[in-house]
Formats: structure tokens, sequence, C-alpha cells
């Protein structure tokens, strides 16, 4: 007889549990809903970027045969949003418009001509005010405020020191900076934005499913805006294609449709365009940023000085977060004595920003990582040794900030990179327009103060094991693509000793799983796995229990062996459906759950306001090295290939963790060289696929990717993030194998090629002039 | 992408009847391929009522070895023009600039006379109905204002198709069919300097086939074009050059022609000087500096202008000097 041993699921290569579906087309998504008597939704809105709303004149709309309803601002006067500081949004306009593209109306109606007939049909008349597309205009004396109770416009201010700045940089050898300007990106995930709501009037009860990263947030915001008991709202979360963060707040879309179907008394599907998608936005805003930083000849850093000013569209959001994260993350990736940072989140007749992936720090890291390179070609230190040369006297290790640091992967992300990319024997040998580049990033798994305070638990998921043998994984956190069912099988199996083939998942429908906050701030593996390994040890607790019970056993002296339990060598033993049978015996299905919780060591600092935003339970680290060519004559960035090195605390799923960081650096590259929003009074011109430009296939580099596994202590198998960090690195790591390939640094981004000449010319210009 | 209007689909199978149904329809629209026209449906900037499509048409179907050249006929695919062998050993730089249209599904659908007939593009004008709404159109469709350029009163959206120079370069001629019967005319004849009128097809007429001639099959061409990604994106600058070498390496005869840089597809003139001479760097200076010159490219697309017209003079002294090479 083989030895028996129980399945191994974790540190495996697995493809996703949820991978079937997609690939053959029978997943259904928000848009795949259409019951029988479905009403189509379309949304009226605003023409202009700033006004003050005279009348949504709909009676006209109302009146078209097919239309079954036609709702305003006048149908809530509850606003939402995430943050409980900053909830001044509605579903619908009210007082004032604030931004091209704010939904104002919403029309329910029995086919999309006749939706589009009633939109048609809506007059609008308002008085337009002065709008403001910059900051820099938005934060001008006598500017027309968006919002009464946000003055100049400024929704956050975030000012703090903390170690000595001033004596940092007059103690340093050489103090250098720069400014630095990132575009505003978008995600342009797979799927638009969608929603389908079924009002049941007969019981006051709605059904929403929707297009979403948080559909625990959506319910309670559903609650709100329709005023409606949570008991009486169902939030399910059907395949979602992708969020990257925009879908990490309730929408407008989701809200209107629920409103819209309760309003025509029925079932009503909206689905938005691209174009839609992109004016709903919560991507990543952009940013202006002044820094500097003091070194020692050496190269060891004194200080950073440094200022963001972020275009935060119309409404808040995330962006107090936001901005609070372009403070605090500057901490835990190196040793860094003294910072003073001071933060703008500006208000603008423009679309709301989000918590895009890499929230709040991919801008401050690029500049940063740019500015350490144009510090260590000056010092003429390696870029690699600089980086060294301010690590973090870790692994245990608190920073300025009071961050929780128990792991620190980042040396040998370094040492990988340097290997790899055979940096040392090629590093200033690539010839003319050919360069390498490296740099840094790191990134939270999941912020360790909840948005909302309720005295739950993290994360809590259940295992429902049934007299047939199989166990139903039952959890709130949402797949969007990312992976987390196929994570929380592996869990589960891992610590049974289980084929994965035996469990099944459900997930996110609230009147069947346990709730969750959502996918974001990559909490998800590190807080719900570490549930589901919770769940699944109390599963076999009471397992082991009832093989003891039939073997005649000690418990203690139980073995779980995932297919077959025994009490000794010279025991029988039982098949694992043996032991469910003697398990659910006199007490039926059982029914489990695991919680997690955030120890208070990782809530992050007091010593300012908002200092909770960045405390994680660990951090994850990356490096990479990127090179590049350039087209002489057309100014073309080439990315020709990547080493990209991770510190995720152990790679539960490898090829998951490859493909996360695979999609890093294709993401990093969009906003690095080709991905930008522009506006033309306002209105957005590049809100197409064809006009905001995400890197093809064809862009993309061969990218050697290096798993790094510096086991955190807390993390689930010693897990960490795994799905930020990477692109967080990429952007540096780019423009510094540019600044090696030309002898010029671009600071603005994307370096589109029109850019990118002006500042060849202007470099060979004056190499010309020296000479 | 917004939703589709109804409207009534023909797909007659042969020339006559699919210009009587033009004729007989005042709004209809031929579509030939659509990979371009669809969107433009969907968007609004055009709505008509009803749709000719022309891939049903079987004599149009066909690329013909004929004694005077090669017949490519209307409704071929840039996929069949990409992977034709003899045009990829006559007239390389088609098999190349059909190659570089969009992506490989785009070349799937798209066809020869769709690309060569192509609406011109601007940011102002490629845009959503809601968009354009609330930009109050432009001078191009139920506007009156054109905000690439204000002041003025003329259309300036950008010819953006990748065939036409490539078949320039080759003084290609077609067939236009129409209800007062069939002419051929050189290729250059179908535009004109207007982004609203770019063509000069009369009511009801359609490109039958393009006719290459047996004189310059053979002779070396290059098409590039500059853009963002290397997939999906229209020309921001497109160039074909052909380029006919004699004795002692000697330039035997030069074209040159841009896309995306005008409102027409453009023949660079003044090349004369070229030939008979060699091409060093002073006349391959010449040839960027004629380019840069002739090439007139405005505010259309997200990229500056002045940095289509430099890597369009770029990139054909680029390709002349690979083919002098």
């Amino acid at each position: 007889m083989n030895e028996i041993k129980p399945s191994q699921s974790i540190g495996i290569r697995k493809s996703l549990v949820d991978g079937p579906e997609k690939v053959s087309g029978k997943a259904k998504y928000s848009s795949d809903f259409m019951p029988i008597g479905c009403l189509v939704g379309r949304i009226f809105r605003s023409p202009v970027a700033h006004a003050e709303i005279i009348k949504v004149d709909i009676e006209e709309a109302k009146l078209l045969p097919g239309v079954k309803a036609v709702i305003t601002g006048d149908e809530t006067d509850e606003p939402f949003g995430i943050l409980p500081i900053a909830r001044f949004e509605f579903p619908l306009a009210r007082d004032k418009v604030r931004y091209r593209g704010e939904p104002v109306a919403c029309v329910a109606a029995i086919d999309v001509e006749t939706a589009q007939k009633a939109i048609d049909l809506i007059k609008f008349k308002y008085k337009e005010l002065p709008a403001y597309f910059t900051s820099k205009d938005a934060m001008a004396e006598g500017t027309v405020d968006l919002h009464d109770h946000r003055p100049r416009n400024i929704e956050r201010e975030v000012d703090f020191e903390l170690g000595e700045v001033d004596k940092g940089l007059s103690d340093a050898d050489f103090v250098i900076e720069e400014s630095f300007n990132c575009a505003e990106v978008c995600q342009v995930q797979s799927e638009p934005h969608a929603a389908i709501a079924e009002y049941d009037a007969e019981r006051e009860f709605i059904t929403v499913r929707a297009s979403t990263q948080v559909p625990y947030y959506d319910h309670l915001m559903l609650a709100k805006v329709l005023k409606m008991d949570e008991a009486q709202i169902r939030v399910v979360k059907p395949f979602v294609g992708g969020g990257f963060g925009c879908r990490t707040e309730s929408l407008n879309v989701t809200l209107i449709c629920a409103l819209v179907a309760r309003a025509a008394n029925g079932t009503v599907r909206l689905t938005v365009s691209r174009e839609e998608t992109f004016i709903t936005h919560r991507g990543r805003p952009e940013t202006d940023i002044e820094m500097q930083i003091g070194v020692k000849k050496d190269g060891t850093i004194t200080a950073v000085d440094y200022t963001a000013i972020q275009r935060g569209g119309a409404y808040s959001g995330y962006g107090v977060v936001t901005i609070l994260y372009s403070g605090g993350l500057l901490f835990g990736l190196y040793d860094l004595t003294a910072v003073r940072y001071k933060g703008f989140r500006v208000l603008t007749n423009t679309p709301p920003p989000g918590a895009m992936r890499g929230h709040g720090i991919t801008n401050v890291r690029y500049a940063f990582e740019a500015l350490l390179d144009k510090i260590a070609t000056k010092l003429k230190i390696d870029a690699i040794e600089i980086r060294r040369k301010n690590l973090l006297k870790g692994p245990n290790y608190e920073t300025l900030n009071e961050m929780f640091i128990n792991s620190y992967g980042l040396p040998e992300c370094l040492d990988w990179v340097e290997k790899e990319s055979q940096w040392n024997q090629r590093k200033g040998k690539m010839g003319k327009f050919r360069g390498l580049g490296v740099a840094c990033g790191h990134y939270i798994s999941g912020a360790s103060k909840p948005v909302n305070w309720t005295g739950e638990p993290h994360a809590t998921v259940h295992l429902k094991l049934d007299w047939d043998g199989s166990i139903t994984i039952l959890t709130g956190a949402p797949e969007i693509g990312q992976g987390s069912s196929t994570m929380t099988t592996q869990c589960a199996a891992e610590v049974l000793g289980l084929d994965m083939s035996r469990f099944q998942i459900i997930t996110s429908d609230s009147k069947l799983t346990p709730k969750d906050n959502g996918s974001y701030s990559s909490r998800v593996t590190y807080m719900v796995g570490n549930a589901t390994i919770d769940a699944a040890t109390n599963l076999k607790k009471i397992l082991i229990e009832a093989a003891a019970r039939k073997l005649d056993a000690n418990p203690d002296d139980v073995e779980c062996l995932g297919e077959y339990y025994s009490a000794g060598s010279q025991d029988e033993g039982l098949t694992f459906n043996e032991v469910v049978t003697a398990a659910l015996e006199g007490t039926g299905t059982i029914t489990v759950k695991g919680n997690f919780d955030t120890l208070p060591e990782s809530w992050g600092t007091k010593k300012y306001r908002g200092g909770a935003v960045s405390g994680s339970m660990a951090y994850a680290y990356a490096a990479q090295v990127v090179e590049v060519s350039v087209d002489p004559d057309t100014a073309e960035i080439k990315v020709e290939r990547v080493w990209a090195a991770q510190d995720v605390g152990k790679a539960l799923n490898p090829l998951s963790v490859e493909g996360q960081i695979e999609g890093s650096v294709w993401m990093g590259m969009g906003q690095a060289i080709s991905e930008g929003t522009l506006y033309h009074n306002g209105l957005g011109i590049t809100n197409s696929m064809l006009d905001y430009r995400v890197p093809t296939i064809i862009e993309s580099p061969p990218i050697e990717v290096g798993i790094i596994e510096s086991i955190d202590p807390n993390g689930p198998f010693g897990a960490k993030e795994a799905g930020e960090t990477s692109l967080i690195a990429f952007i540096p790591a780019l423009t510094n194998a540019v600044a090696d390939a030309i002898g010029v640094r671009p600071t603005d981004l994307p370096v589109t090629p029109d850019k990118l000449m002006e500042l060849m010319e202007k470099n060979t210009n004056n190499a010309k002039s020296v000479t | 992408m917004e939703f589709m209007p109804n409207f009534k689909l023909y797909r007659p199978d042969n020339v006559d009847d699919a210009i009587k149904i033009k004729t007989e329809h005042a709004e209809a629209r031929y579509v030939a391929g659509g990979t371009d026209m669809i969107v433009n449906v969907r968007r609004g900037i055009e709505q008509p009522q009803s749709l000719v499509d022309l891939t049903s048409i079987s004599n149009m179907n066909d690329i013909t070895e004929v004694d005077d050249g090669l017949q490519i006929g209307a409704n071929v695919t840039l996929r069949n023009v990409r992977e034709n062998q003899i045009i990829q050993q006559n007239y390389p730089c088609i098999a190349e600039a059909a190659g570089s249209v969009a992506g490989p599904t785009h070349q799937q659908y798209g066809t020869v006379g769709g690309n060569l007939c192509l609406d011109t593009r601007c940011l102002f004008y490629n845009q959503s109905e809601w968009w354009r709404q609330s930009n109050d159109y432009c001078l191009k469709e139920r506007g009156d204002t054109c905000h690439v350029a204000p002041s003025g009163k003329r259309c300036f959206a950008a010819f953006s198709g990748d065939l036409a120079p490539s078949m320039l370069v080759y003084e290609a001629e077609i067939n236009v069919v129409g209800p007062s019967g069939s002419r051929r005319i050189p290729l250059l004849e179908l535009y004109r300097d207007d982004g609203m009128a770019h063509l000069t097809l009369g009511p009801g007429e359609l490109v039958e086939r393009v006719h290459l001639p047996m004189a310059l099959a053979g002779d070396p061409s290059r098409y590039e074009k500059a853009r963002i990604r290397g997939s999906i994106d229209f020309p921001l600058a497109g160039v074909a050059i052909r380029l006919r070498k004699g004795k002692g390496n000697a330039v035997e005869d030069v074209a040159i022609a841009l896309t995306a840089v005008n409102p027409y597809p453009k023949i660079i003139s003044g090349l004369q000087g070229l030939i008979d001479g060699n091409l060093g760097e002073d006349e391959l200076d010449f040839i960027r500096d004629a380019v840069r010159k002739q090439s007139k490219p405005m505010r259309t697309t997200t990229v500056a202008p002045w940095y289509r017209r430099r890597v369009v003079g770029a990139l054909a002294r680029r390709l002349a000097a690979e083919l002098s090479a």
C-alpha cells in the first residue's frame, strides 16, 4: 500500500477555480442577466462642467409610450460615499452639476431606442458657473467653490514633519530637487460598469447585481440612498471583469439603477458605455510633485521634503485617503529619518478619481525613485548600491510613522534583479539609445483600520460540510478576476489535506455569504486567507474529534491525512467519508466559521491626523530592472525586457503571482509611456479604447518574474500582497532606463514620443551649444 | 460602445443592384467591411436608414493578373492583400500597409475599397453623440465651428487610410462605377483637400477595383507609420516610398506619399532632382525636409502636430536610406 499523504495545495501552480466558466463563455457578468420584462436604463448626463440646476424638466419624457420611469436628483436627498467624512455626492445631481457627464436624470424604458428618445426629451435648464479643470485654477484666489463647505476648493490638506527635516537638509552634502507631473490614468478594466436591480413591490424588497469590488459597501449605500431597511436588500456580485480600484467604492451606476427600478416598480438593467465608464472614472488623479532629497556623499539619505497636489475631481470619493497614502507610504521601503510632506487634494470640475491599483503612492514613488536615480548618477554611485545603502535595518523594524514591519525581502529582490539582468556586466555599456534602469516599490497587505468601524472582525469565512462529503466555502470576498476564490480554496484544502476538488465556493451574495469588506487595498489574501485557515482549522478539529470518538482514541493521537484519519500506525483508520458520517451524527450539517482581525500594533501612527492610513499587517516589496531602447528618429520607447522580483511573503499560487506581476508590468507600462486622460474644457477627449492608449500584447516585453519568499510571520502560510507592488516599481524603473538610454531624464508621465522627442532635441541643442 | 440603431441592410450580389438601391434610398450608405463606419454609426455620426453591404458582390473579390498589371477588387480583404504573394513581391509596400491597419481582426473584415474610402478623422468628430452635442458639434457634422482651427471656415479632419499612400506611389488607378457607368481614374483623383468631403465620388458611385501598373511591378518600396501602439492605432503619420535604382546605384524613379497629415493622401512633389543621382546624406535630408514641408498635420489627434510633422520626415528619410542601401 502506498503511503497516504495529505494533499498539498499551497505553493503549487493551480489554475483558477473559476477559469472554465470564463474561457467557455458560461460565466455571467452583470449585463448578462436579462429576465423577462427587464427594462433598459439610460442616464441623462450633464453637458456642462459647472452649473446651478434651475430645472430638470422630465414631463415630456415621462409621457413617451414605453417609458416606465424617469427620475432626477429629487429621487433621493441622501448623499453617498465610502468615507463618512466625505459624503456629499448624490447618485443624481441635485443643486448643482460639477463635471461634464455627471448623471442628472435616468430613464427606464421598454427598450434602448425608447430610452434614448426619452433622454432626448429631457430639458435641462441651468445657470453656468466658472469651471476649473486644473488644480492650480481651482486653488486660485477668488474662485467659486464647488462645494460650500470646502473653501478654496481644498478637499484635504495634509502637513506633517517626522524627524528633523531642516537639520537633515543642512547636514546633507547634496540636496537635489525635481518637479514631476503624472497624468490622470484610468483602469480600463475589461468590463464596463453594469448593474441590474429587481424591485419587489409586494415585499418592498430589492435585489441588486452589480459589477463591484465592494458588495458590502454597495449594500450600505443602497440602504442609505433608497432609505430602505438593510434587511430588505440583497446584493449579489456576479462575475466581474476586473476592477483595479475603480469599483472600490459604490458607483453611481449601481445606485441609480436601484433607484430607477424602484420608481419603475420593476427590473432594470443599466449598462453603461466605455465612455461612460471613463466618465464614472475613479482612477488615479493627476498629480504634481515637487520633491527634494538630501544625501551624504556616500548616498545615505538625510531628509526628504516634498509636496503633492492631486487634481481630485468634483467629489471626494477616496480622495482623503489617497492624499494621506501619498505621505504615509513614503515610509517602509527605505530607512528615512526625516520627512516633511505637504499634500493638497483639490476639487476640480472633472470626473472624480478613486483608489487605483497602487493607491496613493504610485506617483510619489515614481518621483522618489526617479530622483534617487538622478542622485546616484550625480554622485557616480551605482543605482542598485544607493538603494542598498538606504535599506531598512529589517526585518523587524518600526518606521518613523510606526509601521509594523515583520518581513522585508527587498534586499533579496535587489540581488535577484541585479544577477538576472546581468546588471553589473551590462549597466553603462549598453550603447547609444539603449538603457537599463532599476527601481523599487512596496505596498500594504490590507489596510489595518477598517473604513467603517463596526467592531466586527476584518474577515469572516464559513465552511459548510454536508453528508455528501463536500465542503462549501462561503465567503463575501469578491472574486473580481484576481483569483481570490482559488486562493481561499487552496487555503482550506491545505489545512484539511484534501484535494481542491472536494470544495465548491460561493462568493458575495449577501443572503448566503458572510459579510466581507471587499476586494481592495490588497486585503483579501492576507485577511480572508487567514480567516479561511482559521475556519478550516476549526473544521479539522471537529473532524478529528469525531474520528477519535469513532476510533475510541484520544483526539491528540488522531492524525489527519486528508482522505484518511488514523490513530497511530496500528489503527485501521477511517476514510474521510466515514469521518464525515461520524461528525454529522446527532448534529447534522456542519457549518464552521473562521475570523481574522488585525493587531493594534499595525494600526498606524497617531503622530499626525490620518496616520492610520498606510498601517498594515505586512508590506510586500519589489525591485525591477527594465531594459529599453529608444528610436532616435521617432523617439518611441520599446521596452525590451523586464526583470521583476517581488517579495510576496509566500507564493500561495505561483501561477497567480506571476500573472499579477506580469499584469502589473503591463499596467505600469501604460501609465509610463502611453496612457493619460485629456480634457477639452472638461470634456474627456480620450474616453475610448482608441484614444486612451492601453498597451497591446505587441508592446508586451519578455518579463522574467522572480518570486522572493520572506514568509511573513502573520500572513496566511506567510503570504503578503502580490497584486500592486510591482506596478509601483515598474514606472520609475522604466523612466530610469530611458534616462540611461538617452542621457536626459523625462519627468512627466506618460513619456509619449512627442514629449520625449522634445526632450531629446533640447538635449542635443544644449550639447551643441556647449561644444 | 453605444447601442446600434435600427437600419435596413441590403446585400446585393452585383454592382448594378447596389447602385440601384443606393440611388433609390437617398439616406443609404455603402458599407464595405464596416470596421470604421459601424463605430461611427454607433456614435450617431452616421445615421443611415439603410446600409448597402458590398461584400457579396462576387466580381469585386479577386486579385487578378492582367496584361497591363494587377487588378485588386475592392472587396478583397486587407488580410488577403497582406498575404498575397504577388503583391508582396511586386508591390511590397501595399502588403506592408495592409498589414499595418489596426489589428488582425480588423484586417479580416476591412476591405481595399473601405480603406480607400475611409472617412477622415478628428478628435472633435470621432466622439459619441452626447459628446459632440455637448461640444456644439463641429463643422464636419451639424455644427458651424471647427474646433481644430476655430477662426477658419474649413475642416482639417485627417485622412488616415494606410493603403492609399502605398498605392499612390505605384501610380494606381481605380475603376469607379455609378449610375452613369464606369470610369477609370488615377487613384489620386479620388481625393480632394477638404476634410468634410474628401472623396470625389458622385451620388451612387463606388470604387470597384484598383489597377496597379505592370511597368512599376517589382520596384522596391516600404510603408511605415508612426503610432503610439504597435497595433490598433490609426497612423499619426504614415509614409510610403517607392525607389527604383539603376546603374551605379543611381535613382531611376522615386515616389513618396503620406497619410494622416492632410485631409487627403498626399504625393510629395519636387523630387525630380533626385533622379539619376545617388542618395547621400544631403539627398536624404532633402527628402526629410520636403516631406516635412508638404505635410500639414493639425490638432486632430492627441499627439502634437509638430511631432507628427517631424516624425513623418524622419520616417521618410529612414525608409529612403533603407531602400538606397
